[in-house]
């Protein structure tokens, strides 16, 4: 594709993420390219995902798909639900359309995670962004996204509550850059750690870490919930500030 | 149809009564009251609460959570012209043995009322759908309420009742705790606490167009009543909603309720 091609197709498309394409092309994202890398080394860099199945839900515009491929992974399958089906959504051909420019293969699927079941099939490791405040029930796409994760549930999210000790959600809604240009009101939550811990003990994840998020801090957190069937090695990546929750303080 | 079979001695009934575990009191002789954990007269003001500001006359109502029957029993008597009474966790509890003990009050009672065993996270519209529908006490005792309240929508066609238990009632902001290992009222089935502003926040996410609140009428805010209408009502429906109720749904009304007492 030739550049004025390249940058006309770049504008043809309204962009959740900033994605560089080139080194001097970068698509114009609500999310800035510093804040996806800092996210995405969060994240991706304790894991090795050479080799590994990913699904990632609610991909927005896939960056953090594309980074897995990056990293290795011989099979990605990106899928979001509101930002690629509402009404008007093109997010999902841009993501398509940037996995193409960038010469990684994506799988892609409009999915609601509320539905996912072990039918759906089994992956390494399963990343969801963005997760509760864009779930009008968390609790049952907890289980779905547990349904279909064999090793890592990678989970980052809006919080709240942080000074209460108690497990606890608060529930929000917020206008959110989906579907037409005017956005759609999007229902969800937002868990404090404690309940976090809790549900994800309830699945059946029997060590749990987390950490703020890199450059937004408490208000958003990052949690890896690891399956007994994942090998204890794999917490060797998880460095400071990485904690772990489950493990007994002192 | 009387559901009443071969009359029972008023000493046999006694000793049925006995040989049961009963939460709610209801009379069903003059001078033989089953032996619940709720008296007759924190019933009667529930059920004043519950039931006195609707005409259920020719309605239909569903009673989830039924428990012993107290308010499937008092919706047919206001006049519902269907009742169907429905629980899981007593009616299947070795000890509680709650349908048993709801059938004797029943046959003894005779009302016409159906009984169906009904586990709130599998209700779909296969139920039917129903004028009323009744979901006192149990909210906070399902892991996932979230999808049981959407399940109820879609069996409601003019009014959801909720009863619970609250928390966070000084926050305006919709919230809910979590209660793990039985930490609320050593109860392992106890698992969460709304708010009236998560309440208000889940039944118009849900379609409901107008929410009603009042305080529990013997334990104040710590519980709290909740009349749902979907925007098919029956203006009929309605007999009074004046003080003690509310109107939940009205800008600032959830803020008020969290600075009073």
């Amino acid at each position: 594709m030739s550049e004025p091609d390249l940058r006309a197709a770049v504008g043809a498309h309204r962009w959740l993420q900033s994605l560089r394409l080139r080194p001097d092309l970068l698509t114009p994202g609500l999310i800035s390219e510093a804040q996806l890398r800092a996210e995405e080394a969060a994240l991706l860099d304790p894991l090795n995902l050479t080799g590994a199945h990913v699904l990632e839900v609610g991909a927005a515009n896939g960056c953090f798909s594309l980074a897995a491929r990056r990293r290795g992974a011989v099979r990605v399958l990106a899928t979001d639900h509101l930002a690629w089906s509402l009404p008007g959504a093109d997010a999902q051909s841009a993501t398509e359309w940037a996995a193409h420019a960038m010469g990684l293969p994506l799988e892609t699927q409009v999915l609601d995670p509320r539905t996912l079941s072990a039918d759906f099939g089994s992956f390494h490791v399963v990343l969801a962004t963005a997760c509760f405040e864009q779930l009008f029930n968390p609790i049952q796409a907890l289980r779905g996204l547990r349904s279909v994760t064999s090793r890592v549930l990678l989970l980052e999210t809006m919080q709240d509550a942080l000074s209460d000790a108690r497990p606890m959600m608060m529930a929000q809604s917020r206008i959110l850059p989906y579907g037409g240009p005017e956005g759609n009101w999007v229902a969800g939550w937002a868990p404090n750690p404690p309940l976090m811990l809790h549900l994800l003990n309830d699945l059946g994840f029997n060590r749990i870490l987390y950490r703020n998020h890199p450059v937004l801090g408490s208000a958003r957190g990052i949690y890896a919930a690891l399956l007994p069937e994942a090998p204890e090695g794999l917490l060797a990546g998880f460095d400071p500030p990485w904690i772990n929750m489950t493990q007994p303080v002192g | 149809m009387l559901l009443t079979t071969s009359r029972l001695s008023d000493e046999d009934l006694l000793a049925r009564m006995q040989s049961f575990h009963w939460w709610h009191s209801i009379a069903l002789r003059p001078g033989l009251t089953t032996f619940g954990g709720k008296t007759e007269l924190i019933l009667a003001q529930e059920e004043e609460a519950i039931l006195a500001p609707f005409n259920l006359a020719g309605r239909s109502v569903i009673d989830i959570g039924a428990w012993n029957g107290h308010f499937s029993f008092a919706a047919k008597r206001r006049g519902a012209r269907r009742v169907l009474a429905t629980d899981s966790y007593i009616w299947n509890h070795p000890v509680w043995r709650g349908r048993e003990a709801f059938d004797l009050a029943r046959s003894e009672l005779g009302l016409d009322i159906e009984a169906a065993l009904l586990d709130p996270p599998e209700i779909t519209e296969k139920v039917g759908r129903f004028d009323v529908v009744l979901f006192l006490g149990v909210f906070y005792h399902l892991y996932d309420p979230i999808d049981v309240m959407q399940r109820l929508r879609g069996i409601t066609r003019q009014l959801l009742i909720v009863e619970t238990h609250h928390d966070l009632t000084g926050e305006a902001r919709p919230g809910m705790v979590f209660y793990p290992d039985a930490i609320l009222n050593q109860d392992a089935t106890n698992w969460w606490g709304p708010n009236p502003g998560l309440m208000l926040h889940l039944f118009l996410q849900l379609g409901f167009t107008r929410v009603f609140y009042r305080d529990h009428p013997t334990l104040g805010r710590a519980r709290g009543i909740y009349a749902a209408f979907t925007p098919e009502v029956d203006d009929g429906l309605i007999l009074r909603l004046d003080a003690p109720w509310l109107d939940l749904d009205v800008p600032g009304a959830v803020e008020a309720l969290a600075l009073q007492p």
